[in-house]
């Protein structure tokens, strides 16, 4: 096996992936959220607080997706370069973002 | 000397925070030597991350909604709101990022890193910013806890604990 053009595993593919996705979904909920209060009100009934609700929902995708990206082997077929990419932009523009929100709202 | 449970959750919290970052850099550093003799060590640390950022989440989660609105009234009557309107707000959401990450690193990790070049680059990212998020968290803690302080300073004790 060539070291240097090796695959992700197909676990490692598929929730590297869906970490991407929860970390975009959670900022954008964060968002609407905030700017949306009866959303804001529903989730503080679901689990005491919304905070508590937006940490379960997260942790729920993030399974869920991977479960789902890891069985399909959809993720397995994207080149790890654009993975790894898609993850840390993920990422930035992510935490970026909110910062920006809470800046700006 | 006069400790209370709040304080004892608060540094539960950070403290956690840390050793889950730190924890993430000592995968960063044993997948940049990865070999089949530290395979086993890496796949252990992170785990600990993982557990560490669990904790940190718990932690934190009970303070921030048993505790923190005390200091969030103080803060917003003193001379730094925005330690709560804006350091406060992307912290709490923020925290997910490294959150996910740490869930992630034990699958991650579970490749052969030593024999896969693209596995090994996904964890060194992925540690890399469990790292930056958790820092960028640590120092938002500290502008909140400032926030805290310089109200008092101004008189703003009426409103607090």
């Amino acid at each position: 096996m060539n070291i240097e053009s090796a695959k992700l595993g197909r676990s490692s593919a598929g929730f590297a992936m869906s970490a991407a996705i929860t970390i975009l979904f959670s900022t954008v909920l964060a968002c609407v959220k905030d700017a949306y209060k009866p959303l804001n009100s529903f989730m503080n009934s679901v689990a005491w607080h919304n905070w508590i609700t937006h940490g379960f929902v997260d942790v729920i995708l993030f399974i869920a997706l991977g479960i789902i990206f890891s069985k399909s082997g959809l993720a397995e077929r994207i080149a790890p370069r654009r993975l790894i990419s898609f993850l840390a932009a993920s990422v930035i523009v992510a935490g970026l973002g909110l910062f920006v929100w809470y800046a700006l709202f | 000397m006069n400790i209370t449970s709040s304080d004892v959750i608060l540094l539960a919290h950070s403290t956690f925070g840390v050793l889950g970052t730190l924890a993430a850099v000592w995968v960063f550093v044993e997948a940049l030597n990865a070999r089949a003799e530290n395979a086993k060590r890496i796949r252990v640390v992170a785990w600990i991350a993982a557990l560490c950022m669990i904790a940190t989440w718990i932690f934190g989660g009970y303070w921030y909604i048993h505790f923190y609105p005390a200091d969030r009234a103080m803060i917003l009557k003193g001379p730094w709101p925005f330690a709560h309107t804006l350091f406060m707000e992307t912290k709490e959401h923020l925290f997910f990022i490294p959150l996910i990450l740490s869930f992630y690193l034990p699958i991650g990790a579970a490749d052969k890193l030593y024999e896969n070049a693209n596995a090994r680059k996904m964890v060194l990212c992925v540690t890399m910013l469990i790292v930056l998020s958790g820092l960028s968290i640590e120092g938002a803690g500290a502008v909140i806890n400032h926030g805290v302080k310089v109200a008092l300073l101004h008189g703003v004790a009426g409103s607090g604990r």
